[in-house]
């Protein structure tokens, strides 16, 4: 799957964070920084918190619903990362730069929670998964595997031994971001080297390849990036559910003191 | 058995439950500080409710915000301290009397923006400043920038210092604001609410007297001498004698409103509806220079008679009276025509026709006799015997025909002559002849008898058969 593809929830998050960021230094330009408690601040915050609840909600009840499911879980969650990143974008902004009190507090919480759940979906991608998002199963991995070899040499391609390289560790599965950039590089120079025709054959064949010790990781680690995964759930839910008591706190006295108290 | 959401864990609910007693606590613990958005100004002032700012109650939420169970209300901690501003609320000439109540002291002023932070926040654009006596309208309109509170306000935003005004005002004319320092005061809010300029540009228009003709060129004090309120200027006098009293050449005569005669752009271009002065204007006297008649101006008394004026044009010398519109028209004096029937005697047939001088010879019209005989002397052929009285036989028609119907000796319709008197006065009325019909040679031979038939009456008066023993005569007849 390309890059952009794979990865297009982020790039619409993070296009979605500079169109907000360019409005928002025209408002302050213009204006100054919006205050929290006026019009602009409070609506970044609303909608801010919104994307929030949404994020914290809408992911958790489709994984649940599974009769009348709709829409496939990979693309709820990109839904899922697309407003967990804006949504406490909008909150940040909404903070005016103040972090003091209840509200700093929140903010911190909700930066916390934000880099706790980019770690979720790098460990969530360290597990096998169907198209569809569900769990792969060893078995089913297994046979993947001899799918993949199998037209790995159909494609004339020669099949290594990935697994000798296949992360079982967590810290592995942690690091093996950094591993997989230095192979792509590695590749793509390899690849540069040839002529148009033979460079088109042999990317065929390395994307196979690169499928095929993808499984071959995800089955060697399979129960350590399980494990790991499960071991983020306990911390992760927590701090959200600290983010969002604080966070409805903050709103239950910013309504009372900044808006019914006369 | 249904699975609950994902963030409803053992882990997590205690982590929301802890969260909550966290922060319920600490916020009991700081009297509500942690809720606090931010630090409280420390612009001080005089001390109220021993403390001189706001920073010095920081520590003491409850001192500005009561717990959410009391019936006391922010702004009732706010006036507790700002017992000045208490008292301005209600008070219409101060300035939270219109703009404040005891319940939106936060719509101006707000707090925890920080230790340098301003307390008061107005919004520059909306703020209802019409609420305290001076609409913006005209200061917002004029200008490419909206002016802010402090341009007006310099020292503070509970004052205005009338030198600002003019500061600002002499910027934009300054020899219009001097005139109009000199001219109204310097007390600039006594006239100026802010709705209208009332400089240069202002349309005098929308009151209700317009600058018409030279009224517009005047400088505002030549009528609004020493006025300086409002109350005042609206109590400027707007009828014309009011302010044009010495003006009045009439001296009052033509009474007081100038406008039925006179336009507001000069004096001099009056124009008179002559018809309401009783003495309407037609013909040439329309055309008349007005003071042809109104001899040094003189407007009131002038003469309405014909010979009032016109004596001197008097060519009758008097002769036909003073009525000149009697035979004359106001076009020229040409254009006469004299009713005849007026007078005593008529004019009727060929007098109708006759020139006037015919009868009034010496161009006397007065005393001129109106019996026939004045005119007409006797005819000869008359021979005296009619006199003159000649309508009794005569119309004035023409001598011609004529009728008589007076004393006549022989029958006037002596075989059938009709009161045709040349049937038988063929040579004048003093004689007559009988031979016209009776033929002359007949009557001699018929005659034979007589030595002398001549005079037919003598022996035919009445011109029938002669009686017995009559005399004869000349048929040519005798004395009548």
């Amino acid at each position: 799957m390309p890059l952009v593809q794979r990865n297009r929830e982020l790039i619409l998050a993070f296009l979605a964070m500079l169109l907000i960021g360019g409005l928002y230094a025209a408002a302050s330009l213009t204006a100054g920084i919006p205050q929290a408690g006026r019009l602009l601040g409070h609506s970044l915050g609303v909608l801010g918190f919104a994307l929030m609840l949404a994020t914290e909600t809408l992911y958790s009840l489709r994984k649940r619903a599974l009769r009348r499911a709709r829409r496939r879980m990979s693309e709820w969650l990109q839904f899922h990362i697309f407003t967990g990143i804006v949504g406490p974008y909008l909150v940040l902004l909404h903070s005016a730069w103040s972090f003091k009190g209840l509200a700093g507090i929140v903010v911190l919480l909700t930066v916390i929670v934000v880099i706790s759940g980019f770690i979720g979906r790098y460990i969530y991608t360290a597990v096998p998964r169907t198209p569809e998002g569900a769990l792969i199963e060893a078995e089913e991995l297994e046979r993947l595997i001899v799918e993949a070899e199998s037209a790995l040499r159909a494609g004339r391609g020669s099949a290594e031994d990935p697994r000798a390289m296949a992360p079982t560790s967590a810290w592995q599965i942690l690091v093996r971001g950094p591993a997989d950039l230095v192979d792509r590089v590695r590749r793509w120079r390899a690849l540069r080297r040839l002529d148009p025709a033979a460079r088109a054959a042999a990317e065929r064949v390395d994307d196979l390849r690169a499928r095929l010790r993808e499984l071959q990781r995800q089955a060697a680690s399979l129960s350590t990036a399980r494990r790991l995964l499960a071991v983020w759930h306990t911390v992760h839910i927590p701090l959200g559910m600290a983010l969002f008591v604080a966070a409805f706190y903050h709103v239950g006295a910013a309504l009372y003191f900044a808006t019914l108290q006369r | 058995m249904k699975r609950p959401l994902g963030c409803l864990t053992g882990a997590g609910l205690l982590a929301a439950a802890l969260t909550a007693a966290v922060i319920t606590a600490t916020a009991f613990a700081s009297s509500q500080k942690l809720f606090s958005p931010g630090e409280l100004s420390a612009a001080s002032g005089a001390p109220l409710g021993g403390v001189s700012t706001h920073a010095s109650l920081e520590a003491d939420c409850a001192a500005c915000h009561p717990a959410f169970w009391s019936a006391v209300t922010m702004g009732d901690r706010c006036l507790g301290c700002h017992t000045q501003i208490a008292d301005e609320i209600g008070d219409a000439s101060r300035l939270h009397g219109e703009l404040a109540t005891p319940e939106n002291c936060r719509d101006c002023h707000t707090e925890h923006h920080g230790r340098a932070a301003g307390l008061t926040t107005v919004d520059q654009v909306d703020f209802g400043h019409d609420r305290v006596g001076f609409v913006l309208t005209a200061h917002r309109a004029d200008l490419a920038a909206p002016l802010a509170c402090r341009d007006c306000h310099t020292e503070s935003l509970r004052t205005l210092d009338i030198q600002d005004c003019a500061a600002c005002h002499f910027t934009l004319d300054s020899q219009f604001l001097g005139d109009h320092l000199l001219s109204f005061g310097t007390n600039c809010l006594e006239c100026h609410d802010g709705i209208d300029s009332y400089g240069a540009d202002w349309d005098h228009a929308t009151t209700s007297f317009p600058l018409l003709g030279a009224h517009a060129d005047l400088v505002c004090t030549r009528c609004h001498l020493a006025m300086h309120t409002l109350e005042e200027l609206h109590r400027t006098p707007q009828q014309c004698i009011e302010c044009h009293a010495a003006d009045d050449l009439h001296a009052g005569r033509l009474g007081e409103d100038c406008r039925s005669c006179h336009n507001p752009g000069t004096w001099q271009d009056a124009t008179i509806d002559h018809e309401l002065t009783g003495f309407v204007l037609e013909a040439s006297h329309a055309l008349a220079d007005c003071l042809g008649c109104h001899v040094d101006r003189l407007w009131w008394g002038i003469p309405t008679t014909c010979i009032g004026c016109h004596a001197a044009d008097d060519h009758h010398a008097g002769r036909f009276g003073t009525d000149c519109g009697t035979c004359h028209r106001p076009t020229t004096w040409a254009d006469w025509s004299f009713d005849h029937n007026l007078a005593a005697f008529r004019l009727t047939g060929a007098h109708i026709n006759a020139p006037c001088l015919a009868c009034h010879t010496g161009g006397s019209f007065r005393g001129t006799p109106s019996a026939c005989g004045a005119c007409h002397a006797e005819p000869s052929v008359h021979a005296g015997m009619f006199g003159t009285s000649c309508g009794t036989c005569h119309s004035t028609s023409a001598w011609l025909p004529a009728s008589y119907n007076g004393p006549h000796r022989f029958p006037m319709n002596h075989g059938g002559a009709g009161g045709s008197c040349g049937r038988c006065h063929t040579g004048g009325l003093t004689g007559y002849t009988c031979y016209g019909c009776h033929d002359r040679a007949e009557m001699a031979d018929k005659h034979s008898d007589l030595g002398d038939f001549s005079n037919c009456m003598a022996c035919h008066p009445t011109g029938d058969k002669p009686e017995e023993g009559g005399g004869g005569g000349d048929g040519d007849g005798g004395d009548d």
